[in-house]
């Protein structure tokens, strides 16, 4: 029971800390993405949302490629003593990029639901370009954000094609509740991979309420 | 303030070049004129505008050199047509919402001057259209504005009574003094208001320069397209004479007769509006005639409104009313400049402004 709690710890921290790390530029990106209306708009939403709807594996390859001590990024990071494949970096680098574009996706529809005329009228009554989006955008928005980021979590948690290729099946170091599923099935020790995936849906689901209820209050919001 | 201006715009190129004294401008045409871009480039919030502007002597474009002051630092205070408060605020902190540091005392005049005390936590949401427009103005107010931009929410007939801005503004005018560019598509309410007015038309200057001047002809063949029913709207101060009731004395020569109401306190200035519709002219004396107030006065001018109807302008103490008559009429009664005409005006048609 104890390697269990540590299975779950370590899940969680994964998709806590995978959360964290794109929330700023995923914020930034969907900022860009609801407000900009250049030439190549549509090219870079499609790169952007690739990552949804390429099998996990094939995005998993791409990051072991670029991350493996001979790739173009592992290069750099193996001159700085920085090691990411087949570490914990590695699970956390790879839920992070999978879940990214839910929250860009769910933020971004917030961003475009916050009229650019506020944020004009902020500008008259003294804000910079700056103080406007911290007064006036993000606050509009936040619940958006808010759900992109739960998205993002919950997507984090159940993630296995990436993170298998680019970290592993380590118990102990790079494994998490879907890894440690797929191996216990493989032992063909099916009654505890059940309970690991009974402990899944139960995080699944406290993750998705929360996204649920959410968006309830928002609809409430809009109808008042 | 001076104005040289160039902006393309989808239909055809904003060009507005005046100089104006600035205290209280009116910006009457068409919808689709310019009106509300004008606006915006005053307020800085329309790229790609050229020329040179200048309000109270202090440069806020001039793109010959590279000029263009970021809408932060213009302090202008911008009053959009649909209000546009923030919705995530509460009244009171939308009317906050520009003032940096302790400058409580701005807030608390704005908030005063416009009746929102009731109103201060309550979400934008509550509120009525008129309501909006009254928070919309305590906040450009509350930020000591060098010029107070103003775009008319609604067409005023459309808009009840008690929710029209206007009696707001003549306070800010003449109580808080503060500068102010007026879009307006109601000209009896451009004459009270206004000292100098802008007429605008596709997006070039028809006419600039002191109301009594602009606000003739010109502007009335335009609202007259639009279907607008002009008003004469007077503004005074309130008094009992005897048990006569109520009467508003507008100047030494004019008082009108106006509907009672208790609440109303001797004493306190009030706006009240007569549709152009709602006079009767006649070129002898009236008596015995129900209506209160029969005023005497002479024909300054008589020009077509347009669908076989006159506005004859008519002086009476100083104070110009315009009254609508059939053309059919205007030539039986031999309504003519310069022509002595009484014009009869019943208390109830005298509607108060808030």
């Amino acid at each position: 029971m104890e390697g269990m709690a540590g299975l779950v710890l370590f899940t969680v921290a994964v998709a806590a800390v995978a959360t964290l790390l794109i929330l700023a530029p995923g914020v930034a990106v969907a900022y860009a993405l609801a407000r900009w209306d250049g030439p190549g708009k549509g090219v870079v939403e499609t790169v952007l949302a690739l990552p949804m709807v390429l099998p996990p594996t094939a995005v998993g390859l791409v990051l072991l490629e670029l991350l493996a001590v001979n790739g173009p990024l592992g290069r750099v990071l193996d001159a700085w003593g920085v090691e990411v494949v087949f570490t914990p970096k590695a699970v956390v680098l790879a839920s992070a990029v999978m879940a990214f574009p839910l929250l860009v996706r769910s933020a971004r529809s917030g961003f475009e639901e916050v009229d650019p005329r506020l944020v004009a009228v902020a500008r008259t009554l003294g804000d910079s370009r700056a103080r406007a989006f911290f007064r006036v955008t993000l606050p509009l928005a936040w619940r958006g954000v808010l759900v992109g980021a739960l998205l993002a979590f919950s997507r984090a948690l159940g993630e296995f094609g990436a993170t298998v290729l680019v970290a592993g099946n380590i118990p102990g170091r790079t494994q998490t509740l879907s890894l440690a599923i797929f191996q216990h099935t493989q032992l063909g020790e099916d009654a505890q991979a059940l309970r690991l995936a009974g402990v899944a849906a139960l995080l699944a689901f406290v993750a998705v309420y929360a996204t649920e209820v959410v968006t309830r209050r928002r609809g409430r919001r809009v109808r008042a | 303030m001076s104005l040289a201006i160039r902006l393309p715009l989808a239909r055809f190129t904003l060009e507005v070049e005046t100089r104006l004294e600035g205290a209280s401008v009116a910006v009457m045409g068409r919808s689709g004129s310019g009106k509300t871009s004008l606006l915006e480039v005053l307020a800085g919030l329309r790229r790609g505008a050229r020329g040179r502007v200048e309000v109270g002597g202090r440069v806020l474009l001039d793109s010959a050199v590279g000029v263009d002051v970021p809408p932060e630092a213009r302090r202008m205070g911008y009053v959009p047509q649909d209000a546009l408060l923030f919705p995530h605020l509460t009244v009171e902190r939308n009317v906050r919402y520009g003032v940096r540091g302790a400058k409580p005392s701005r807030v608390d005049e704005a908030v005063a001057l416009l009746e929102l005390g009731p109103l201060l936590s309550r979400y934008p949401a509550t509120l009525s259209g008129g309501e909006k427009q009254r928070v919309a103005l305590a906040r450009a107010l509350a930020t000591d504005p060098a010029l107070l931009l103003l775009d008319e929410p609604l067409a005023a007939l459309d808009v009840a009574l008690k929710e029209r801005v206007l009696p707001y503004l003549l306070r800010v005018r003449d109580e808080a003094k503060v500068p102010m560019l007026y879009v307006t598509h109601q000209l009896g309410e451009a004459r009270v208001l206004a000292r100098e007015a802008l007429l605008l038309d596709e997006g070039r200057v028809r006419a600039a320069g002191p109301a009594s001047e602009v606000l003739g002809p010109a502007v009335r063949g335009l609202l007259a397209e639009e279907g607008e029913v002009e008003e004469n709207i007077l503004e005074g101060v309130l008094e009992r004479p005897g048990a006569g009731g109520l009467r508003l004395r507008v100047t030494e020569g004019l008082s009108l007769w106006v509907p009672d109401a208790p609440e109303l306190a001797v004493g306190t200035r009030a706006a009240y509006a007569v549709p152009s519709e709602d006079i009767l002219l006649s070129t002898g004396p009236l008596t015995g005639v129900s209506a209160r107030n029969v005023l005497a006065g002479t024909v300054v001018r008589v020009e077509s409104a347009g669908a076989g109807e006159d506005a004859a302008t008519v002086d009476v103490a100083g104070v110009r009313w315009v009254v609508r008559l059939t053309a059919a009429s205007v030539r039986e009664l031999g309504v003519v400049p310069g022509a002595r005409v009484y014009l009869a005006v019943k208390s109830a048609a005298c509607r108060r402004l808030r």
